[in-house]
């Protein structure tokens, strides 16, 4: 009974899949490799041939340096199967960082538009374009017309796009889209990093990560570490991000919301 | 002293030349009427003026103040021959308004001489051009002005006694230079030009019966002009990194389009899509008459044949190489780059922006990965406050930035970074210019790259603390 059961809600599932994806096969997915985080998404794994959301709390929203630096390490598998295009607002990118985290510079191309509406545009672009895997983009919002035109563009190629949502300098807090079209939302923060046993400094660099959207998957919370970050085998890993604890799952406990870091 | 700079048809026919006293002149005709001379406007309309000739040739060079070299080897038979493309032109400079005097010969000395001494509209035959410069005068020569007074002095008035006279003596007595303007003049020894623009052999024109403006026309006439410099390109196995497209108006002002390829290419239909963005920018007027095309950094390019499922196969305009024209043509090339190592310890040289595609492999050697190196960087490093640090180059252990105080918690460093002093002169090198360059994380696990310029005890003032970029 229960497998008759499975097997109509996977057909279901499916079906639903076909619908939404207007008939195409699916792009795949690209997994974490740990189960903690993979059993989250749907298809195990980052649902490519969409786009994600990656934003920053309070002082990241700014400087964007963790949600940046985590959307790097989720597009740098991408990366290394073509080219990557990072589309900027102000470029403060710094590709010996990216380096040292294991994501090819050589295979990125950095574009620096003037506004939002034509950073938007330039990443509809790079996205319908054959030989470009993964598409980066500074957003300050995406509405759900671009959104939409976005996943468009995705679908057109396969392309993966990450929509890294920042505030320009000293500009005003601008209201949150409500709805959104992207297949996952995270947000992203920094977490203190832990240095092994009898070694002092820095450890390899930590995040707090937040799954706060995700269709067809279930949302979570973990705290994920940079593999072999500034090392030279930075980028030889099977996915640079490893999973180092699973914070509360928000569904088993939806009383408490997550508590949100004020830094 | 005031002088006359330039007299008007009339104002010659009265006795006056440039070069006269303004008071002389005066006295001569009382009722003379004078502007100031603008040398840079008329350097401008000379500008416009050769910019307006390239409908002719694309090799045009300037001979200022006043003249211009028009290089039409090879495209006079366009217009149906010589005599009828200088009536063409005629036409055109004369419903212009403008005084002018035209000849065509083999070199541009002959062909100077006979426009500025000679019959006006002379056209020598190819290799007669000594016949028709014989009657002129010396000046035609474009001497220096001792030789010519050398010249007057002794009595030759005409250009075939210079001719005439032994090639040595000629020289010693008038200088070396008057030979080479000679040899220049009869074609015995070559000129260079200062073109415009390198002429480029590369060149299309479509002339139209009716002037167009609407802007599908636009579209369309440069789609046509395209395809048609593309057949030449291909037919000759050929590609080119840079087209312009030039909009002759019926007004005589020439509108220029550049584009340029990342990669050499001759897809016609992908260039014009190039241009289609930017033609509204141009303003057609009373209409377009003449749309030229030149493809510049011609290169050969192997061609490829297509594949028989090639409906199945994605499309070029698709690939890599057109997304970055695309890109580089709409935002400008300073904004598309492919960021490159750099042979500097100093961060902010280190990184080296290179064109996104096309571009040679780095010779620098990448960067050193083991390294930590922050994700953002400051274009200009931001100053932290109320720092807290134990002497001398112990690691801060609480700062404020942005009006916010961060703990310390855990810190590497210091890596010292001292400035080029191999590149800037010996008294200015100086320990304040020293950084030292410390990673810390606060107790929200922020990660800071901060840095003192400048050594404690080194001198008077403390040194500062910057904050130059944010690990993420």
């Amino acid at each position: 009974m229960s497998d008759f059961r499975g097997l109509r809600f996977a057909a279901l599932a499916a079906k639903i899949a076909a619908l939404e994806t207007g008939g195409r096969a699916a792009a795949g997915a690209l997994p974490f490799g740990d189960a903690g985080l993979d059993d989250h998404l749907p298809g195990g794994g980052l649902p490519l041939g969409r786009w994600h959301e990656v934003t920053g709390a309070g002082l990241e929203a700014e400087t964007s340096a963790a949600p940046a630096a985590f959307a790097a390490l989720m597009a740098a598998p991408l990366a290394r199967r073509g080219q990557a295009v990072w589309v900027l607002r102000r470029d403060d990118l710094w590709a010996p960082g990216l380096a040292g985290l294991g994501f090819p510079p050589e295979r990125l191309i950095q574009v620096c538009a003037r506004d939002e509406a034509e950073t938007l545009m330039v990443m509809e672009d790079a996205l319908a374009t054959v030989g470009v895997c993964a598409v980066l983009g500074e957003v300050e919002g995406v509405d759900l017309t671009a959104g939409r035109r976005l996943q468009l563009a995705c679908e057109k190629r396969g392309g993966t796009g990450f929509v890294i949502r920042r505030r320009p300098f000293g500009g005003s807090a601008r209201k949150e889209a409500t709805g959104s079209v992207a297949a996952t939302r995270w947000r992203v923060g920094p977490a203190p990093s832990e240095p092994p046993a009898g070694e002092f400094g820095l450890g390899a660099p930590r995040w707090r990560v937040e799954l706060e959207r995700c269709r067809g998957g279930r949302t979570g919370a973990w705290i994920l570490e940079a593999a072999k970050a500034y090392s030279w085998e930075a980028g030889d890993v099977a996915h640079p991000l490893r999973l180092v604890a699973r914070l509360g799952d928000r569904e088993l406990a939806p009383a408490q919301p997550a508590q949100r870091r004020a830094a | 002293m005031r002088r006359l700079a330039a007299v008007s048809r009339e104002a010659a026919a009265l006795g006056l030349r440039p070069g006269q006293k303004a008071t002389d002149a005066m006295a001569l005709v009382p009722g003379l009427v004078t502007a100031e001379a603008e040398p840079e406007a008329d350097a401008r309309a000379l500008t416009a003026l050769i910019d307006w000739c390239v409908r002719y040739s694309p090799a045009v060079a300037a001979d200022a103040p006043d003249g211009l070299f028009l290089d039409i080897t090879g495209v006079s038979h366009l217009w149906g021959g010589e005599d009828a493309m200088l009536d063409d032109l005629r036409g055109r400079l004369s419903a212009g308004g403008l005084p002018f005097r035209l000849a065509i010969a083999d070199t541009p000395g002959a062909a100077w001489a006979l426009a500025h001494f000679g019959r006006d509209g002379t056209i020598a035959p190819p290799g007669g051009q000594a016949e028709f410069l014989k009657p002129l005068p010396p000046e035609a020569l474009r001497l220096d002005p001792q030789a010519a007074a050398q010249i007057g002095r002794l009595g030759l008035r005409r250009l075939e006694q210079i001719i005439a006279l032994p090639r040595a003596p000629l020289a010693r007595r008038f200088g070396a230079a008057t030979l080479e303007r000679l040899d220049q003049a009869l074609g015995r020894s070559r000129e260079a030009l200062t073109f415009r623009r390198p002429p480029t052999p590369w060149v299309a024109r479509l002339a139209f019966v009716e002037p167009i403006s609407t802007p599908d026309d636009m579209a369309r006439v440069t789609q046509d002009v395209t395809a048609k410099l593309c057949a030449r390109l291909e037919a000759g196995g050929h590609g080119a990194r840079s087209f312009e497209v030039a909009f002759h108006r019926v007004d005589g002002k020439a509108l220029p389009l550049t584009v340029g390829l990342s990669l050499a290419g001759r897809d016609a239909r992908r260039i014009a899509r190039l241009f289609e963005p930017r033609l509204e920018t141009i303003d057609p007027g009373f209409g377009i008459e003449c749309v030229t095309i030149a493809a510049y950094a011609v290169e050969p390019v192997s061609g490829r044949q297509g594949r028989i499922d090639a409906d199945l196969s994605t499309a070029v305009e698709d690939g890599l190489a057109p997304l970055v024209d695309r890109l580089v043509n709409r935002l400008g090339p300073e904004r598309v780059w492919r960021a490159g190592p750099a042979e500097s310890h100093v961060p902010e040289l280190a990184v080296d922006r290179a064109p996104a595609l096309g571009a040679p492999p780095p010779e620098a050697a990448p960067w050193d990965r083991e390294a930590p190196r922050p994700i953002r960087l400051f274009r200009r490093p931001e100053p932290v406050e109320d720092v807290t640090a134990l002497l001398p180059d112990d690691p801060p252990l609480q700062f404020r930035w942005r009006g916010r105080l961060h703990r310390v918690r855990r810190a590497e460093g210091p890596e010292r970074v001292a400035e080029e002093w191999w590149k800037r002169d010996v008294e200015d090198v100086s320990v304040a210019h020293v950084r030292d360059y410390y990673r810390v994380e606060d107790a929200d696990g922020v990660r800071f790259w901060l840095f003192r310029a400048g050594l404690y005890g080194a001198s008077e003032a403390p040194p500062k603390w910057w904050l130059h970029g944010l690990f993420g």
